[in-house]
């Protein structure tokens, strides 16, 4: 087998080296589609802030202070009212997230739906344009990922070739909105595809590329944070932020958590689903008049929490829990957004925190910017799961080694920790809450996507219970199976019976009939039910076949033991030759 | 806001439709009379486009002096009065100016291309080409320091500004926000793009104001001469002024100072035609010839100010009484411009009265209302 495989790559054939090629320049074509798309949503966003009084640039130059109290009462409201309307053309009326497109790839069905991606994205941009307390960069990978996924079906190539379109428009995305392009490249490999071949490496990064070049000609908006020469730590220091990882990780636990207790308790408010982005929004534009750094995506407040002294250690707390609060209100209320962006804010205003008790207890004022960069990671990299990524994304923002070592040490323990805590990611949470566990890898997930159904053979010997033994003898002789399946004339199964069993009870007895054969102790599968269940169910047994039958037990057919390990060598293969082909 | 535009929409048909209402006599149809700025910047327009233009047009131009500020202007586009063919007036103002309706709409075509026939859309910088006014330069208010205060080191950033530990001393800064505010954020190291969302907020204000408290000793100055005469004087040791006065002293006047220019505050000086010009053709004629890129480069050579076309800062050279290479010292050099902010005319046109008043309150802790 391996002697195989090597000689043929020797021996690769040219137009499979120019359809690798050509896959590289599909890889920038999407890359570039995605970038435009991503920086015309930005801009966007940014545009509705301001015009409608949002942000806080808009409200300055409104002057008027009665109308910006009543655009910060009334926008989000009203914008979730628009969002609960758009939500409603939606399967199961919720907006579509990266946990979306990581199913999509993991199990490799692909095919990202259309209209389901144009909506979110909609509903995304009414979301973040009204205030909502929700990050821009889960919308922005879903529609990278759907545009991807739309133009590999445009020019009617396979599954893999999906795949990797998708993860090309995410990393075009990331590449695009953090100007990050190595970020982005990670991101896509990290979260999305879970497997670093070389096959999807190179439009990935080609993707990446195109992103960054076009956004950085394209966007004007500032680095998330600027260092320029930063003090360098003292050794001691290492071990604060490795500390501030391991507390960043329960942060993020705590973040993760109140997104999805908030979507429980949502479920059991009286209240229709259509009308609960609303709700959301009224409880966000009344606290905002309060405290209105929650409002938005936040980014004045990410940035005045990178300055020493711009806020105080009660109200980096009290912004702190606000946020978080606000942020699990949005998105378990049903607004559309990411976690990302809010757990950006969240982990950096954490980390000035820490830089705040440190200073007040003799600390250096000059290092303070590390920890709120350690912070911001500590609590974003659990949420995403991505440590990778995010000690990238630093690293690319600020060009800062001492930085991204101090980064590095937070990490360290706070991913780890958080996912034997939580587990791997919000993405990996919900999706497991929506029965795809991804824990066991992509194999299982894909094992798990995969139904029976195609699977039932008609081709087994049935007989009624009521049939005499040496006719059932000989029907199975005839047959040539060792095995019958009992199903009365309703359609009932009751049973299985092997040859030998039933050899066994013509010795004993006179004139039985099938009933009284004991049968052979063999569970059943629903039509349903997975290929992964399959295969489980086939470690306990030992015969040619399970029978299959729907919830009243009637007999539908059997899946053959062979036609199970074949599916799952094929799907194996199908999985080994993407992830480890290199072209 | 919807009604203010009305009535603005409203004033600005009125006014169109005044001059045909009562004729006026074109008694000046033989010239051209330019509003401007006097001192140094006007001789050397007189030597760069005055003159020439009259060369080649025939058209004498005469030059009335002008100090900023609309009031004028709005009072003789009002009596149907006005005295001026040709404006040269800050962007912030030829913006206010458009907007009520003082000023004659220009068309798109009327700068000329690049002599390598670059569309002037596209030699010209982002912001330039308003639709009631051209830019012509670009001048700055930037930091000069005296060379002789910190033996041994120069300040390199803006943020030095502020800091006295190693540049120890009194500063002159000009009496307004606008650029103060801007360089004390920029000294939090807040990246130039984020400037005006920042100071939208109570919180970037309050930092921003408390980075200007910190310093010890400001003289807040008012006049443009004022910062070149205190650093002479050496009562400041590095002070706030325009780019051009600097310049002058320091080629002029053998002045030990030298120019900071991260952090340089831009702002575009514009060419613009009043309502009910009586030559508003020979007006238009003159913004043509004025805006080429030859005449454009040709002013840089009297006096440091950036030429706002591509084409033109290309072809800087020698300063004509001197002989020193200009392109060092106009703000627009690509070596001087990495660290420039540009004044973000629209969030000022809409907030000015309520930062002024922040700004006096926090610095001064005057509660006055702002008097206009």
């Amino acid at each position: 087998m391996d002697s195989l495989s090597t000689d043929s790559v020797s021996t690769r054939h040219p137009l499979a080296v120019l359809r690798f090629l050509g896959l590289v320049v599909l890889g920038g074509g999407v890359g570039g589609v995605a970038a435009l798309a991503a920086v015309g949503f930005v801009n966007t966003v940014v545009w509705l802030n301001d015009l409608l009084l949002i942000s806080p640039r808009g409200q300055m130059m409104a002057a008027n202070t009665n109308l910006v109290t009543l655009a910060t009462l009334l926008v989000p409201t009203l914008g979730g009212l628009l969002v609960g309307q758009l939500h409603r053309n939606l399967p199961e009326s919720r907006p579509h997230t990266p946990a979306d497109v990581i199913a999509a790839v993991q199990t490799r069905r692909g095919c990202l739906p259309a209209k389901a991606g144009a909506l979110s994205a909609l509903s995304g941009l009414v979301s973040l344009g009204a205030g909502a307390s929700v990050g821009q960069y889960g919308p922005l990978v879903h529609l990278g990922a759907t545009l991807g996924s739309l133009i590999t079906r445009l020019l009617r190539l396979g599954r893999s070739e999906d795949n990797i379109t998708i993860a090309c428009g995410v990393a075009a995305a990331i590449a695009a909105a953090f100007n990050a392009p190595l970020a982005g490249i990670v991101f896509a490999h990290e979260v999305v595809l879970r497997h670093y071949a070389l096959r999807a490496f190179a439009p990935v990064a080609a993707a990446a590329i195109v992103g960054y070049v076009l956004a950085s000609q394209l966007l004007a908006q500032g680095a998330l944070f600027y260092i320029s020469e930063p003090a360098i730590p003292q050794p001691w220091e290492f071990a604060l932020f490795l500390a501030l990882g391991g507390l960043g990780a329960l942060v993020a636990g705590a973040y993760i958590h109140a997104i999805l207790a908030m979507g429980q308790l949502a479920k059991r408010l009286p209240l229709p689903t259509s009308l609960r982005p609303a709700l959301a929004g009224a409880l966000l534009g009344l606290t905002a008049l309060w405290v209105p750094d929650i409002l938005g995506m936040g980014q004045e407040t990410l940035r005045f929490a990178t300055l020493p002294g711009a806020y105080g250690g009660g109200e980096l707390l009290l912004v702190l829990l606000l946020k978080l609060a606000a942020t699990a209100l949005c998105l378990g209320l049903g607004f559309a957004g990411g976690a990302f962006s809010p757990a950006l804010v969240i982990g950096t205003l954490f980390g000035a925190l820490a830089g705040t008790l440190v200073a007040e207890l003799g600390g250096g004022q000059e290092t303070f910017i590390f920890y709120a960069v350690c912070g911001m990671v500590a609590v974003t990299a659990p949420v995403l799961g991505a440590p990778l990524t995010t000690l990238l994304i630093v690293f690319e923002l600020t060009g800062s080694y001492a930085l991204t070592t101090a980064a590095l040490a937070s990490v360290t323990l706070a991913s780890p920790l958080a996912a034997q805590l939580f587990g791997r990611s919000l993405f990996d949470i919900q999706l497991a809450r929506r029965g795809l566990d991804l824990s066991a890898g992509r194999s299982r997930a894909v094992l798990q996507e995969e139904r029976l159904t195609e699977l039932i053979s008609h081709d087994a010997v049935t007989l009624l219970p009521e049939t005499p033994l040496t006719t059932a003898i000989s029907r199975l002789s005839l047959a040539g199976r060792s095995e019958a399946y009992l199903v009365d004339d309703q359609g009932v199964y009751h049973g299985c019976v092997t040859l030998a069993s039933l050899e066994a009870l013509r010795e004993g007895s006179e004139s039985p009939t099938l009933a009284d054969c004991p049968k052979a102790p063999r569970p059943v599968l629903d039509p349903q039910s997975s290929l992964w269940e399959a295969m489980h169910q086939l470690q306990k047994i030992t015969g040619e076949a399970i029978a299959v039958v729907d919830e009243q037990r009637r007999f539908l057919g059997v899946a053959y033991e062979s036609s199970i390990a074949q599916a799952f060598l094929h799907h194996s293969d199908a999985l080994r030759r993407e992830e480890h082909g290199a072209g | 806001m919807l009604a203010k535009r009305w009535t603005l929409g409203l004033l600005a048909g009125l006014l169109a439709l005044a001059p045909s209402i009562s004729a006026q006599e074109p008694d000046t149809s033989a010239s051209l009379t330019v509003l401007s700025w006097g001192g140094a910047y006007e001789h050397a327009q007189r030597r760069a486009l005055f003159t020439p233009f009259t060369e080649a047009h025939d058209v004498p131009v005469a030059v009335a002096r002008y100090n900023g500020g609309l009031a004028a202007l709005r009072q003789a586009v009002a009596e149907n009065n006005v005295p001026w063919d040709v404006l040269d007036m800050t962007r912030s103002d030829a913006m206010a100016a458009c907007e009520e309706g003082l000023l004659e709409p220009l068309p798109p075509e009327l700068v000329a291309p690049a002599p390598d026939g670059t569309p002037a859309a596209q030699d010209f910088l982002p912001g330039a080409l308003g639709r009631c006014f051209i830019s012509h330069s670009i001048f700055a208010t930037v930091v000069a320091y005296r060379r002789d205060a910190f033996p041994g080191r120069r300040p390199t950033r803006i943020a030095d500004l502020f800091d006295q530990q190693r540049f120890p001393g009194p500063r002159a800064l000009q009496l307004t926000p606008a650029a103060n505010l801007e360089w004390a954020l920029l000294s939090y190291r807040v990246p130039k793009e984020a400037l005006y969302r920042l100071l939208s907020t109570r919180r970037g204000l309050d930092l921003a104001f408390a980075r200007l408290q910190s310093i010890d000793n400001i003289h807040w100055w008012e006049a443009g001469d004022t910062p070149v005469r205190l650093l002479e004087e050496g009562q400041v040791v590095m002070a706030s002024g325009y780019n051009g006065r600097f310049f002058a002293a320091m080629v002029e006047r053998d002045l030990p100072i030298e120019i900071l220019w991260d952090g340089q505050f831009q702002e575009h000086e514009t060419w613009a035609i009043p309502r009910g010009a009586p030559n508003a053709e020979a007006a238009r004629d003159f913004i043509r010839f004025a805006t080429t890129s030859e005449r454009q480069a040709e002013l840089a050579r009297y006096i440091p100010y950036g030429p706002a076309r591509r084409s033109a800062a290309m072809q800087v050279t020698t300063h004509r009484d001197s002989g020193l290479d200009m392109r060092l010292h106009i703000p627009t050099h690509p070596i001087n411009a990495q660290g420039a902010v540009t004044k973000d005319e629209t969030w000022y046109a809409r907030t000015q009265e309520r930062i002024e008043a922040l700004f006096r309150e926090a610095l001064f802790h005057e509660t006055l209302t702002t008097q206009e």
